[in-house]
């Protein structure tokens, strides 16, 4: 971590919190970054343990066609049918 | 397949401090020059000390080039962002690696930062993974050196060879694509931006030219 800038940043950060669009946006951003890797994690954790899409899709809350699009083909599909 | 030697990785970590300290959320060409003379132990950092350049006069230069608007500002952290939400980064990378294994992680990385069908719900990169590394073509550039001049590795001389490379040749037009404008703008860099080492070395008062011979030099001496 780098001392005098990063301490700064946290200052600004924590007092501004996300009333700053900038601040904000950014942590909404980095929000997804986070949720889209979790998520593709989970998708291939449950597609190996030879979950259908129809179930991925109910737990998810969305179509077995919007996470049958999202992620299959390549590797998760081949790992499937490999079985 | 020219591998980077132990000096070289180790000087890639001490880059990636280098941006961290300037709140940079990418490590440049620019950040790897920083990195060479914080190192300092390598002959391509005497290279550079003998043209009058040192780690404090790089790191003003840098700053300069803040103000300048060619490298940006300092930005908070995808940690300090993720606290602003009561979010603790550090216990969520942890708990994952724990659970599901480190590849298992990068192949999840992949599958959301890659190119995935119509892009729906691609992310630019995500804050469980390290900083992108922006200096993959100077990284190119020195392995095409080792390969020319018969060397088994990427050492740090040749490392910084690179980063003279690349500040002489255009980044490839394959890389300009929306995603990587996204990767871009998520790290606050301007559009145009292809490493700034080029300016860095500038404002240091380098001869591209003459460093480049004097690297060229070194190397022959190294390899007979």
């Amino acid at each position: 971590m780098g001392e005098e800038a990063s301490s700064e940043v946290t200052a600004v950060a924590a007092a501004t919190s996300s009333q700053d669009p900038e601040v904000g946006l950014a942590a909404v951003a980095a929000l997804r970054g986070l949720v889209e890797v979790l998520e593709a994690l989970q998708v291939e954790n449950a597609r190996a343990k030879g979950w259908s899409w129809q179930q991925i899709a109910a737990r998810l809350g969305v179509t077995k066609q919007a996470v049958h699009h999202k992620y299959a083909g390549g590797r998760f599909r081949l790992r499937r049918e490999s079985r | 397949m020219i591998g980077r030697s132990e000096h070289v990785r180790r000087v890639l970590d001490l880059a990636r401090d280098e941006a961290d300290r300037l709140g940079h959320r990418y490590v440049g060409p620019e950040h790897v020059v920083l990195g060479l003379l914080r190192d300092g132990t390598s002959r391509a950092a005497r290279v550079l000390e003998a043209r009058g350049v040192g780690l404090e006069a790089a790191r003003a230069a840098l700053r300069h080039l803040v103000e300048r608007g060619v490298v940006p500002g300092p930005r908070p952290s995808d940690a300090e962002l993720l606290s602003t939400l009561g979010i603790d980064l550090g216990a969520i990378r942890r708990s994952t690696e724990r659970t599901f294994g480190r590849t298992a992680l990068a192949r999840a990385t992949r599958q959301a930062t890659r190119a995935r069908r119509g892009g729906v719900g691609r992310v630019p990169r995500t804050p469980l993974r390290d900083p992108p590394v922006l200096a993959t073509q100077a990284l190119y550039h020195a392995g095409e050196q080792a390969r020319a001049l018969g060397a088994s590795e990427v050492g740090p001389e040749l490392l910084l060879l690179g980063v003279v490379t690349d500040v002489r040749t255009p980044w490839p037009r394959c890389m300009w694509n929306r995603w990587q404008r996204a990767l871009w703008a998520s790290v606050g860099l301007p559009e145009r931006y292809q490493g700034a080492a080029g300016s860095l070395l500038a404002a240091l008062g380098v001869d591209l030219d003459e460093l480049r011979a004097a690297l060229l030099a070194e190397l022959r001496d190294a390899v007979p």
